[in-house]
């Protein structure tokens, strides 16, 4: 077990957005949370990125407890996530997107009179071939297409050497092709790298395809969790969510 | 990639070639040029000293700082107030100024890097401001708006032309130390911060600390401009530390452009000489800078310095095709 939650209250004003949520991920799983708009998904993975505190619960990593940490902290200890609105650097080359990463994983960022430029080259090259975006490195951020975005992203997250890796809508605004992609890229992760992820994703073609486990939030709360066969079977979850679609 | 690094190189010493050439310049310049413009070179390059710390928060990492006289000020004031009611030696005065301004930049800063956008900016005039009155109505301890007079240079300073040289050295070395940071790892983290501070702290940063850092780094840097305004300008006024000194270097950063190093150098520099031959022949010089300005937002937005480099790169791509 790599993330514990145990009993995770947070409301908005007169909102519950998250309702005593208790689960646990496995180390090395592809862990998928779904439901519908306004479920709770961000909220509880805010909770679990740090960047809301829970009014009452825990969390755990790896059996420490994380609930109070800031962000950065659980970063360090092994924890980061991509947004569901592509989060990248703009004005920054792919290449130097990656080198930040890098920069702050080896504790190198106060150093303040060496060049950055002679940093972690050959591992910078390492990640770019990894995603396949080796090609660009010297483009900026922002002329890249979406589907690449969304690559350097997940590119610059892995370049912090995360254990465990929350996505947000990994496939969000992707055409078909682009999905596919990243999805056997994410696959080849979790099996080269060792990797654990958890993701929030609407397109129940990739959570059925990739997920090997599966939580259910409604309304704040989680109706369902199990393997996808068990999830598929819930009754509860059929009436409130999957419908007739699945 | 092994191409890149070559390329970096060979481009590293053509902007190297100006580099040398321009301290060239200002090695010669006290023979070339008469003492008053010896003088108002002198002010450039303690002006631009100012603006390149303004510039390390504004253009690299993305705030603007709008209470930097306090800091430049404090320097002066520090200096000042040392050696003539102390008494005490120059060189130690000269580091505690730049120590005074990088104290306070630490106990202001702690309160503003928690702000963003405007209200980090209105936050710093606020304090800037504060610092300002304190210095201004403390009649007793800092002589109010009287200033403090008699701030002289050790005797083999005196002189403009060695004063000139002192400044010319300082300059350098402080521009060296500047550029360094901004092109270390450090340096990579404030541009990261500045794009994205978000996706910067799930990189397991602590954005307010480095913001704190890179905060008292400037109001250091400020300082020693300041410290180096005083024994030049022989006294320091409350004038150095009031809100509209905290706008000069905004001006010149904008109009030389804040996106690359140098560019606060150059409009620091273009404001001062022209400011120095307009007065000559009018009082009416805020129009003028303010048309300038104008111009320079509308027609220049990378500013004089990032026009220039553009058309540069545009005719080096030219050079290639063809």
């Amino acid at each position: 077990m790599i993330l514990e939650t145990k009993k995770l209250v947070k409301e908005f004003g007169k909102l519950l957005a998250t309702n005593n949520v208790s689960f646990s991920v496995n180390k090395g799983d592809i862990h998928a949370i779904i439901g519908p708009n306004g479920a709770g998904k961000s909220t509880f993975f805010n909770l679990i990125t740090g960047y809301h505190i829970p009014d009452s619960g825990k969390v755990f990593f790896k059996g420490k407890e994380i609930t109070k940490l800031p962000s950065y902290r659980r970063c360090r200890l092994g924890i980061t996530r991509s947004f569901q609105i592509t989060s990248i650097y703009p004005k920054l080359t792919v290449y130097e997107s990656i080198l930040m990463a890098l920069l702050s994983r080896h504790r190198v960022t106060l150093n303040l009179f060496s060049s950055a430029d002679k940093y972690f080259r050959e591992e910078v090259w390492s990640i770019l071939e990894d995603v396949g975006l080796a090609d660009q490195a010297h483009v900026n951020g922002d002329s890249i297409s979406h589907g690449d975005k969304k690559r350097l992203e997940l590119a610059v997250t892995l370049g912090t050497k995360p254990e465990l890796l929350l996505l947000d809508e990994p496939t969000c605004g992707m055409s078909p092709e682009e999905t596919e992609s990243i999805m056997a890229m994410i696959k080849n992760l979790v099996d080269k790298k060792g990797l654990t992820i958890l993701f929030t994703e609407h397109d129940m073609g990739v959570v059925f395809g990739i997920a090997r486990r599966i939580s259910v939030l409604h309304q704040g709360s989680m109706i369902a969790d199990g393997t996808p066969e068990e999830v598929r079977a819930s009754e509860e979850v059929q009436k409130v969510y999957l419908g007739g679609a699945a | 990639m092994e191409a890149n690094t070559t390329d970096k190189k060979s481009s590293w010493l053509k902007s190297g070639w100006w580099l040398i050439l321009l301290v060239a310049a200002g090695l010669a310049a006290p023979y070339v040029i008469s003492e008053f413009y010896l003088l108002i070179l002198g002010e450039a390059l303690i002006m631009s000293l100012f603006a390149l710390s303004f510039n390390l928060l504004f253009g690299h990492m993305g705030q603007l700082p709008f209470g930097q006289a306090a800091f430049y000020g404090l320097g002066g004031y520090g200096i000042a107030m040392l050696l003539t009611k102390y008494q005490m030696n120059f060189w130690l005065s000269f580091v505690a100024g730049i120590g005074l301004a990088a104290l306070a930049g630490l106990i202001i800063g702690i309160f503003c890097v928690r702000l963003r956008g405007i209200y980090f900016s209105i936050l710093t005039l606020a304090f800037g401001q504060l610092i300002f009155v304190i210095i201004y109505k403390w009649h007793d301890f800092t002589g109010g708006d009287d200033g403090i007079q008699g701030v002289f240079p050790p005797e083999f300073l005196k002189t403009s032309v060695s004063y000139y040289y002192f400044v010319l050295l300082v300059f350098c070395i402080a521009a060296f130390i500047l550029w360094r940071i901004t092109h270390s790892p450090f340096g990579y983290i404030l541009k990261a911060m500045r794009e994205n501070s978000e996706r910067t702290e799930f990189l397991g940063v602590p954005i307010a600390r480095y913001q704190l850092i890179a905060f008292v780094i400037s109001a250091a840097f400020a300082g020693l401009a300041g410290a180096l305004w005083a024994p030049f300008y022989r006294s320091v006024a409350p004038s150095t530390l009031i809100w509209i000194k905290s706008g000069e270097p905004v001006m010149a950063t904008i109009l030389g452009g804040a996106g690359l190093f140098f560019g606060p150098v150059l409009g620091t520099f273009i404001i001062t000489f022209f400011h120095a031959y307009i007065l000559g022949f009018t009082h009416f010089w805020p129009i003028i800078m303010g048309t300038l300005i104008l111009i320079v937002i509308f027609f220049l937005p990378g500013g004089v310095l990032g026009f220039i480099k553009e058309k540069l790169d545009n005719r080096k791509k030219r050079g290639q095709q063809s």
